[in-house]
């Protein structure tokens, strides 16, 4: 694959993890990383339509005279070609802002609070409005590094759903792993409802050509359906692609799905580029 | 019944469609956006009011100074603490928003600085309401826009609509309003704009005098002008000029004084406030917004002696420049009015004292003169001044020396300082690139928008033979060289290169792709500007470069794709 992943580097225990996480993700898809070790607990990015100032907390700012150093000795362990990324915009003199040029952001579950807060369950606002705005799909690691093998993509038949799935044969197309799909069978959408779909939008032969397993649910929470999602599965799931009072009323799929599953997450807001 | 029905509904798309409607719409909007910005700025000139008036008790004990040291420590922990901002008035940063980020505002700086700029000068600091009002009125136009989908040149008319709001609603004034956002802020002057930006000037003055009563803000007094004060108000040009230069430079070099000391954002801000603490215990009238002094001076009822004026002139300059510097939140705009009417009243009696025959006009038009001056010369927007003075007076009796201090002032200190005080910091990270400019198109397009990446790669272990083969059946004259096995740029091939080897049939199988390419060739990477991109190209005559990103070749960008990106762009920026 062709593009960038941004990470912004935390140079404690916790952040090398999400690191690695990073690191490993480029070694699989191909891409470059680029890496940016804040000095300033503030940024801004301009997306579209959105500026999201993050704020960092404090231990992003741990020990900054060798954050750069580990970053690069990381890299190097794990044979990926690194850039560090240097504000040079600045909103009022004060406030650095991140170029959004990138392909693919990793975010931890939340940017802006303190490491013991996150859990799983819990989504950052900055992290929540980023998915909602960015024109790049999200990586949130797993709390630990963990090394994935196979996508599994969640799949209703939605738009966004259909972008999930785009992304996720555009990384097998790179990195050759088996795909898994999840579909719990609801509003008449069902198995052969999607067929006819991924006909439609002509994605039904390379989907087949790559397809492990096609997991159908009926009836249940989903919560008790994840408990076949493979563990070292790169969950891939599409996000807020319904309107605002839908969202309220039945709440959002992706929400649930990231509080109940511990796997490395890839979601693909509802502004998200397709990939190349 | 049915097919009327569906007329109608047809009819309402069809009205839903037209330009004429999106028109409507934003001034629909914008007069929601003005209203917003009345309130913030009545709310904020109350919550002033107020908060000055619990505190006047206080102002006549020996621990006074430290009043305004304690209101910039609050003002300075509100914003860094609560709201994670930096200090300042924001009029900048809405400047920003507008040049280069199509108006796009944090909600945040919808009510941060109200509430950081009403500690700072309720509490004595010597600071004025109006840039706060701006920054908040274009935050609030922005978030509605955004909130309603609007695209970037929309956004950037409710951007300016909340700045017209704004000053209409402080000033009274809604020409005022419309002008500073169109010389100021916008810098451009379009169709589409002005009605919206017209409109939320008077929904902001009209909120002003709905809940404050329609009142100007000094009172209008007939001045009789003669040809001797048209040539003193050149001079007092030249005095204008030199004080906006001084009072900018003042405020920069001290912000870079407090920057140096090794203390805290909050213990720099209070040490500040107490030296303006200080300043005001010996000098009132140094203290707050300083429209007190500006009202006496315009009434010719302030205290007399050109000494005296001369005084509090300068411990205004200074506490003015305490204040901002040390991390008190306000603007200049009441600041830069106080002072020129300070300098217009000690011009006056220098004229007198030297030539005392001449018969002057009263000193309180020499008052309002120098405060068209200042505001001229430190935004350097002449028509601000002007149309301001006239307005917050209700009288055009002053016009002729007016304009000529405006004009004057506004050139003078152009040529001393190309930017105005709003505009240093930015301009000092790059050019400034206004909506509709080239720079600013340009800087609109992204190098990953313009990939061609339908090149043909060749590796660079290739033979002449095969090469000839690939250029025989392209279109391209340019041919990126690879390593084998990989993405990684080696360098390029260009059509002239392998010209020479055409005929020579004999060398076909002898060379190989690595001889003939130029290695190291000009690159760009995915985050080169285009300017920059373009200036390259110029420099190295060529066509197209490759884009590189850390080593990989990613395609290429080409002239012809940028303009042809160029004119899509330039349709979508400048559709009124």
């Amino acid at each position: 694959m062709i593009g960038r992943l941004f990470h912004v580097f935390r140079n404690t225990p916790l952040g090398r993890e999400t690191y690695l996480q990073s690191l490993y993700f480029c070694n699989q898809s191909g891409l470059s990383l680029k890496v940016y070790v804040p000095l300033e607990t503030r940024f801004l990015m301009y997306l579209e339509h959105h500026v999201v100032q993050v704020d960092l907390d404090n231990s992003y700012l741990t020990s900054p005279e060798n954050a750069q150093d580990h970053a690069r000795d990381l890299a190097d362990e794990a044979g990926v070609k690194i850039e560090f990324f240097e504000p040079t915009d600045y909103t009022a003199s004060t406030l650095p802002e991140v170029s959004v040029n990138f392909q693919y952001m990793c975010c931890p579950r939340s940017i802006s609070d303190l490491s013991s807060k996150i859990g799983l369950g819990y989504i950052g606002p900055r992290v929540r409005v980023i998915v909602h705005e960015a024109r790049f799909p999200v990586l949130v690691p797993s709390p630990v590094f963990k090394e994935w093998h196979s996508l599994a993509v969640f799949f209703g038949g939605s738009a966004n759903a259909f972008d999930a799935l785009k992304h996720a044969l555009a990384l097998h197309r790179t990195t050759g792993m088996p795909l898994d799909l999840f579909t719990i069978e609801e509003g008449g959408r069902d198995q052969a409802h999607l067929e006819n779909r991924l006909k439609d939008e002509g994605l039904a032969e390379e989907v087949h050509g790559c397809l492990r397993d096609w997991h159908v649910k009926k009836g249940g929470t989903l919560a008790k359906h994840l408990y076949d999602v493979p563990h070292d599965a790169l969950a891939i799931v599409g996000a807020y692609g319904h309107g605002l009072i839908k969202e309220l009323v039945f709440g959002s799929k992706m929400e649930a799905i990231q509080a109940n599953l511990c796997n490395n997450l890839l979601i693909v807001g509802p502004r998200c580029h397709l990939p190349h | 019944m049915k097919s009327g029905l569906t007329q109608a509904t047809g009819a309402v798309r069809r009205f839903l469609g037209t330009r004429a409607n999106e028109r409507l719409m934003l001034m629909v909007v914008g007069f929601a956006v003005g209203v917003c910005s009345g309130l913030a700025a009545v709310a904020l000139n109350r919550s002033i009011i107020t908060l000055t008036h619990w505190l006047e008790p206080l102002r006549g004990t020996w621990w006074a100074f430290v009043l305004p040291g304690c209101g910039a420590t609050l003002s300075a922990l509100f914003l860094e603490k609560l709201m994670r901002e930096g200090a300042g008035h924001g009029v900048p940063e809405v400047i920003y928003s507008v040049t280069r980020r199509g108006g796009l505002l944090r909600l945040r700086t919808s009510f941060s600085r109200l509430v950081s700029s009403l500690l700072t000068i309720g509490s004595g600091g010597s600071a004025g309401p109006e840039a706060p009002i701006v920054a908040s009125g274009a935050s609030i136009g922005s978030n509605i826009g955004r909130f309603l989908g609007f695209n970037d040149r929309r956004r950037i008319t409710l951007v300016g609509c909340g700045a017209a709001g704004a000053i209409a609603a402080v000033f009274n004034a809604p020409i005022a309003g419309i002008v500073f956002t169109v010389e100021v802020i916008l810098d451009e002057w379009t169709a589409i704009n002005i009605v919206p930006i017209a409109i939320a000037a008077v929904a902001g003055t009209e909120v002003s005098r709905l809940l404050q009563g329609n009142q100007i803000p000094f009172a209008h007094t007939a001045f009789s002008i003669t040809m001797p004060d048209l040539i003193a108000a050149a001079g007092l040009a030249i005095a204008c000029a030199a004080v906006s230069v001084g009072l900018s430079r003042l405020v920069r070099a001290s912000h870079g004084f407090w920057a140096k000391v090794p203390a805290g954002i909050w213990w720099r801000a209070f040490l500040g406030g107490c030296v303006v603490g200080g300043i005001g215990t010996l000098v009132p009238s140094a203290l707050g917004e300083g429209y007190d002094a500006v009202k006496e001076g315009i009434e010719g009822r302030f205290a007399t002696g050109l000494l005296l004026v001369s005084v509090i002139l300068v411990a205004k300059i200074v506490a003015t420049a305490t204040t901002l510097g040390s991390g008190g939140s306000g603007g200049i705009f009441a600041p830069a009015l106080a002072v020129g009417s300070l300098l217009g009243l000690a011009f006056h009696r220098a004229l007198i004292t030297v030539w005392p025959s001449v018969g002057w006009v009263g000193e309180g038009c020499f008052a309002l003169l120098g405060m068209a001056g200042l505001i001229s010369g430190i935004l350097q927007a002449p028509l601000t001044g002007l149309f301001l003075v006239i307005e917050i007076t209700g009288g055009y009796e002053v016009i002729l020396p007016l304009i000529i201090v405006s004009m004057v002032s506004s050139t003078l200190c152009h040529a001393l300082e190309p930017a105005s005080f709003y505009l240093k910091d930015l301009m000092a990270g790059g050019p400034l690139v206004r909506p509709g400019s080239d720079a600013r198109i340009l800087a609109d397009l992204k190098v990953t928008e313009l990939l061609e990446r339908d090149c043909l790669v060749v590796p660079e272990t290739m033979r002449l033979g095969e090469l000839v083969e690939i250029v025989k059946k392209s279109h391209r004259n340019h041919f990126p060289v690879v390593e084998p096995g990989s993405d990684r740029l080696a360098g390029m091939v260009h059509l002239d290169d392998v010209r020479g080897y055409l005929f020579d049939t004999g060398l076909r199988n002898a060379v190989v792709v690595a001889e003939i390419m130029t290695a190291n060739p000009a690159i760009v990477s995915p985050d080169t500007g285009l300017i920059e991109i373009l200036a390259l190209m110029d420099r190295t005559r060529s066509f197209s470069l490759p884009v590189v990103d850390n080593g990989r070749f990613l395609g290429m960008v080409s002239k012809g794709t940028v303009l042809d990106q160029y004119r899509k762009e330039l349709i979508v920026q400048s559709s009124k």
